[in-house]
């Protein structure tokens, strides 16, 4: 199981981050960072799920 | 979501060679716009505790923040129960407004903007009932 020390509280600062994607719109890989993303004074969502080629 | 200004990414702990592999072999998927992130690693997993050592994947986790970089809601499913999308464009929704009317609250059937809010004050503590329904 996911261990309780792991996880950011509710309210505090996310650290920067970057990750990989796969771009359908584009049909192209790339990088995103969520300190573009606060630049462009976007929300971020993260929607985590266990597997592909499973339902989500 | 891109409407309200927000990017959802779906992350799981495939590679993208794998997202794109599935993005293109499953019909449910062939609308998809969001980005497909890859965590092989189990790196953001781990950092937003929704890792599963045991299995190497990651749980149904949910995760909202805001353009300043704040944690600002969070959702873990175990394996088993799907997510409400209704729910996340509610939360979204709201916090976008709260962004904005911080003396605010949105309570819980507060869909958007426009309906009831609250706020809270002195007054209120013990007639939240008629705060609601006046």
């Amino acid at each position: 199981m996911a261990g309780n020390s792991d996880g950011i509280e509710i309210g505090k600062k996310v650290p920067d981050f970057e990750i990989d994607i796969f771009d359908p719109t584009k049909g192209d890989f790339g990088k995103i960072e969520l300190q573009s993303l606060k630049t462009q004074n976007k929300w971020t969502i993260l929607f985590f799920y266990p597997a592909d080629f499973t339902f989500v | 979501m891109k409407k309200l200004g927000a990017e959802l990414i779906t992350v799981s702990t495939d590679t993208k060679f794998v997202h794109l592999a599935w993005q293109r072999h499953e019909k449910q998927l062939h609308d998809v716009t969001y980005p497909m992130g890859a965590d092989p690693t189990g790196h953001l997993s781990r950092l937003f505790g929704v890792y599963d050592g045991m299995s190497g994947l990651a749980l149904r986790g949910t995760f909202l923040i805001s353009p300043e970089g704040l944690l600002l809601n969070s959702e873990i499913n175990y394996y088993n129960l799907g997510r409400n999308i209704e729910e996340l464009i509610r939360k979204l929704k709201a916090n976008i407004y709260l962004s904005r009317k911080k003396n605010e609250a949105c309570p819980s059937k507060w869909k958007d903007e426009g309906d009831k809010t609250l706020i809270p004050t002195a007054a209120m503590v013990g007639r939240v009932h008629e705060a609601l329904n006046q």
